[in-house]
């Protein structure tokens, strides 16, 4: 059974609907990418299943989230605040946006465990102490008594996965981790994340724009566009076989270095905002297959393997 | 463990960011909301009122008619005489003339010279930016009252003080308040673009960071022009302003202390007037800084 | 092929003068720079955050004055130029900024930053205005109907658009470009970089291509320098030579191929980027390198072209 499963959710700001069915599941030991450009929802997605919906005016219309065979989409909010952070941890992108400037890095750290495990100071500390080890970070205690303002933006970024770990999460969200990171950084954490996810069987979900990323790291992808999702499969068929036009247009917006044969198209138009999501399936506008159905018709998922595509003209050769 | 992720950002940037100077919309905007349009509404009523004044009034301001002084509000005199007889109503309606010009003169000096020294210290910064803040904040140091009195002392009680006292007092306001937003767009890529076009430093100044810091500080100088007004009342109800028969909201309030308890409407009328066109000026001078969006930017200047 | 740009030995220190409370400190944000780019060519200049990258144009456009080398653009010596010259010649070398939100004036419309440039330079275009804002637009890819916009209305990509025809509208030989598609979207990046390959071809351009983005700069450019904390530590002559220098190794390592197939382990670079203020003597990579011997910690390797193309390394790979 998977550890953390969403069907077909659907979430609106009073009459706005930003997302709509969106489905993916993911177990323990098993990386999910979630892929979209900028207002593809994909954050959004992070947000209901952390249950921060309410906090920003949001709310679940459809479909639901079950963690561990427990439904989340109905949970209250005081049974949601000893998940968030404790079995279910989260990665931001921005990590200041998670530490507090004011304080140092080991009673953050040891708060959350003191918080969710019911520790004592002194265990929560020797636990702080076993985790930022396991994160390569050097001399542990020493890093414990300084601030966030004494660090880079590499060893901030560690911090914050130190604390989602603290709680011994059974899932992790991560959202953009390393976007806002120098490459070898960024590589460096990456490096991280999949090193926990094997030797803590954790499920990861990654959120993220860089299809690099996700073909370095992922076992399964969903392709989000326009608030909704496009195409889900294994990390292989994605790459190797992708069926529907936007995620062909995406790999092919990828430069590749080197030979010089690959040429770099872009896709024409810009991505739909919020207010303006089109009609029928989000890609047709800049799409260069659709068809008057597409204008009109929202396509259904056309599995195929284990991968399946929300495109009228899925399998068939354009 | 709290998460602030970009949905929040994003809907958020949907409304429209204006950055725009005051154009005809944002006034517009500002008077979208009941609050804005009755504190408009006021205000434009008031400078009608201001301009229209020989039209308006029922009798003539410096009329007196000692036979008829202190009488209380009724008919002809809707809002009463004063102690010689005088028509209250014409003399605040008249007085409306002398607060908003002397007000409004002020702020437009000081606008003027705060903009130009603001403009020049962000622009060239360094040594010269230093001297005129420092020389700007000492401005700022002294209290209204005793630049109007240091004023008074040069050049003898009046108008002339009173408007070179308000515009001094509020100097330091606008060359902070334009210093830091021409700080801010200098450090803003199109400004950067443009030099490396070759624009010429007054292309640069004239054509691009003065319109683009000019709203907030004209939003702020509509704010000062509420606080003048009270300044001005101050000073004429100390005496050292409007000089008689020149009616005034608060030369009126300080005659009328005498007969405070005899014809309290002598002191009324002027000081509600004085109240009520101030919160005007502030509500709606709050409705165009939200229709402009321009908030944050009054922050930290 | 004559040289268009020929920099040398350029640097730039920046000092932060010290207080009651601090030291005064000075940092090398660009140290001894020295590279040619000859007309028709891509130069990628590639390196993370503060390694001085976007420092290095600006001092080649002089937005930022040099404290020390040589640039001549077009066989003229830049810094030699009184500041009316260097108006002038501006229009020569033009630059396309990463953040397309805060490159045009927000009370500019399309039509009046795109024809700026001319008003600035006080020249007038070919045809009327209108016929040159249509022209330019179109060079760009973008619709005439666009022209009465304002910058809010348009999208990010857009707005890029708009700032390279800024930079074409005076005609100029050299486009630096700092960055140009980092805050764009993939899709459109991909467009972008699309634009102005094909502008390249067309008006015969030069780029200085600045960038984080290791396979980016390896699709667009002829030639790679990697900079590391202000110094370029290796001059790629074409984009698959393969490296030399440890860090530049590291970087191409660090970069991952967006297919599944070429997974790989990266060996984790060790330490953190020493702050730029208090830099140890010797090479600046010594202290993360595992190639690094007793002369990399004492003496600064200089660029050096034995055994193959140049890389300031005592122990090149």
């Amino acid at each position: 059974m998977s550890m953390l499963s969403v069907r077909d959710l659907g979430v609106a700001f009073g009459s706005i609907h930003p997302l709509s069915g969106v489905s993916f599941s993911v177990d323990r030991g098993q990386t999910i990418g979630i892929v979209g450009e900028s207002g593809s929802g994909k954050s959004l997605t992070a947000m209901s299943v952390m249950g921060l919906l309410p906090l920003i005016g949001g709310r679940i219309t459809d479909g639901n989230i079950e963690f561990d065979g427990q439904d989340l989409t109905n949970l209250p909010e005081t049974a949601y605040r000893k998940l968030r952070g404790g079995r279910i941890g989260l990665i931001t992108q921005n990590p200041m946006t998670s530490l507090d400037p004011l304080k140092k890095i080991g009673p953050q750290v040891d708060a959350v465990a003191i918080l969710h495990l019911e520790m004592t100071p002194k265990e929560a500390r020797a636990r702080t102490e076993d985790i930022l080890e396991t994160l390569r970070i050097p001399e542990p205690a020493l890093i414990c008594d300084r601030y966030p303002h004494q660090m880079s933006g590499g060893m901030k970024q560690r911090i914050v996965i130190a604390m989602a770990l603290a709680a011994d999460p059974d899932v992790l969200i991560a959202d953009e981790p390393t976007t806002a990171l120098d490459v070898t950084v960024q590589a460096q954490i990456i490096r991280l994340l999949d090193d926990l996810v094997k030797e803590r069987d954790l499920a990861l979900v990654l959120i993220t724009h860089d299809m690099s990323v996700v073909a370095q790291t992922c076992d399964k992808v969903v392709v989000m566009y326009a608030g909704r999702a496009l195409e889900f499969g294994t990390v292989e068929t994605i790459f190797d076989a992708p069926q529907h036009p936007y995620t062909q247009a995406l790999i092919g917006c990828i430069p590749r270095g080197g030979d010089g044969t690959a040429k770099l198209d872009g896709i024409p138009g810009t991505v739909p905002t919020v207010m303006n999501y089109p009609k029928g399936c989000p890609f047709h506008p800049r799409c260069t297959r659709a068809q008057e159905i597409c204008t009109t018709t929202q396509p259904e998922f056309t599995s195929y393997g284990d991968s399946a595509a929300a495109c009228h003209f899925a399998g068939v050769a354009p | 463990m709290t998460a602030t992720i970009s949905p929040l950002g994003r809907f958020a940037r949907i409304k429209n960011r204006s950055l725009g100077a005051l154009s005809r919309t944002s006034v517009g905007r500002a008077f979208s909301s009941w609050i804005g349009k009755i504190a408009g509404g006021f205000i434009i009523l008031l400078v009608l009122t201001a301009i229209f004044a020989p039209w308006i009034a029922p009798f003539d301001y410096a009329a007196q008619d000692l036979m008829n002084g202190n009488q209380p509000p009724g008919w002809p005199h809707l809002l009463g005489t004063d102690e010689f007889g005088r028509d209250v109503l014409s003399r605040v309606i008249y007085g409306a003339r002398t607060s908003l010009s002397v007000s409004a003169t002020a702020i437009a000096i000081s606008i003027t010279a705060g903009m130009t020294l603001g403009a020049a210290a962000g622009y060239f910064g360094g040594l010269f930016e230093r001297v005129v803040m420092t020389i700007v904040d000492l401005t700022w140091s002294f209290p209204d009252i005793l630049i109007a009195l240091i004023f008074v002392a040069i050049i003898g009680p009046g108008l002339t003080s009173t408007t070179f006292a308000i515009a001094i007092a509020y100097l330091a306001q606008f060359t902070r308040l334009t210093r830091a937003q021409i700080v801010r767009l200098k450090r803003e890529t199109f400004i950067e673009a443009t030099i490396n076009l070759g624009a010429k430093p007054h292309h640069i100044l004239f054509r691009h960071l003065l319109p683009n810091a000019i709203a907030p500080v004209i939003v702020v100088g509509m704010l000062a022009i509420g606080d003048g007004i009270v300044l001005e009342a101050t000073l004429g109800f100390f005496g050292l302003g409007a000089q008689p028969p020149t009616p005034s909201w608060g030369a009126m309030m300080s005659s009328g202390t005498a007969q405070l308890f005899l014809s309290p409407w002598v002191i009324i009328f002027p000081g509600v007037v004085v109240a009520v066109t101030v919160i005007a000026v502030n509500l709606f001078g709050d409705e165009l800084i939200s229709a402009l969006d321009i908030r944050e930017r009054l922050r930290g200047s | 092929m004559s040289n268009l740009l020929e920099v040398r030995n350029l640097s730039k220190q920046f000092s932060a003068p010290g207080g009651p409370f601090r030291k005064a400190r000075s940092m090398h944000a660009v140290n001894g720079v020295s590279f040619d780019l000859p007309k028709g060519r891509v130069i990628g200049v590639v390196g993370e955050s503060g390694c001085g990258k976007s420092t290095l144009a600006r001092l080649i456009l002089r937005l930022v004055e040099p404290s020390g080398g040589a640039v001549t653009f077009a066989g003229e010596d830049l810094l030699a130029k009184s500041a009316s010259q260097m108006r002038a010649l501006r229009a020569e070398m033009q630059m396309v900024f990463q953040d397309p939100y805060s490159s045009i004036d927000p009370r500019y419309t399309v039509a009046r930053a795109v024809i700026e440039p001319f008003e600035v330079q006080g020249r007038k275009p070919d045809g009327s205005a209108k016929a040159e804002v249509e022209k330019l637009l179109e060079m760009v890819g973008l619709d005439a109907g666009l022209a009465s916009s304002f910058p809010h209305q348009i999208s990010g990509g857009q707005k890029q658009r708009v700032g390279i025809a800024r930079a074409l509208a005076l005609r100029p030989s050299l486009l630096v470009l700092d960055e140009p598609t980092a805050s764009l979207d993939v899709s459109v990046q991909a467009q972008i970089i699309g634009l102005l390959e094909q502008l390249r071809d067309d008006l015969g351009l030069t780029y200085l291509f600045i960038s984080h983005d290791l396979s980016l700069v390896k699709y667009f450019c002829d030639e790679i320098l990697v900079m590391y904390l202000g110094r370029v530590v290796e001059a790629l002559p074409e984009t698959n030579a393969p490296a030399r220098h440890p860090y530049t190794k590291t970087l191409m390592d660090s970069t991952f191929e967006p297919d599944p197939k070429l997974r790989r382990l990266i060996a984790p670079l060790e330490g953190e980027v020493p702050s730029p203020f208090d830099l140890p003597p010797g090479c600046a990579f010594a202290e993360r390198c595992e190639y690094a011997t007793d002369i990399c910690r004492v003496e600064t390797p200089a660029l050096n072209e034995t055994g193959g193309h140049p890389v300031a390394c005592h122990n090149p790979l």
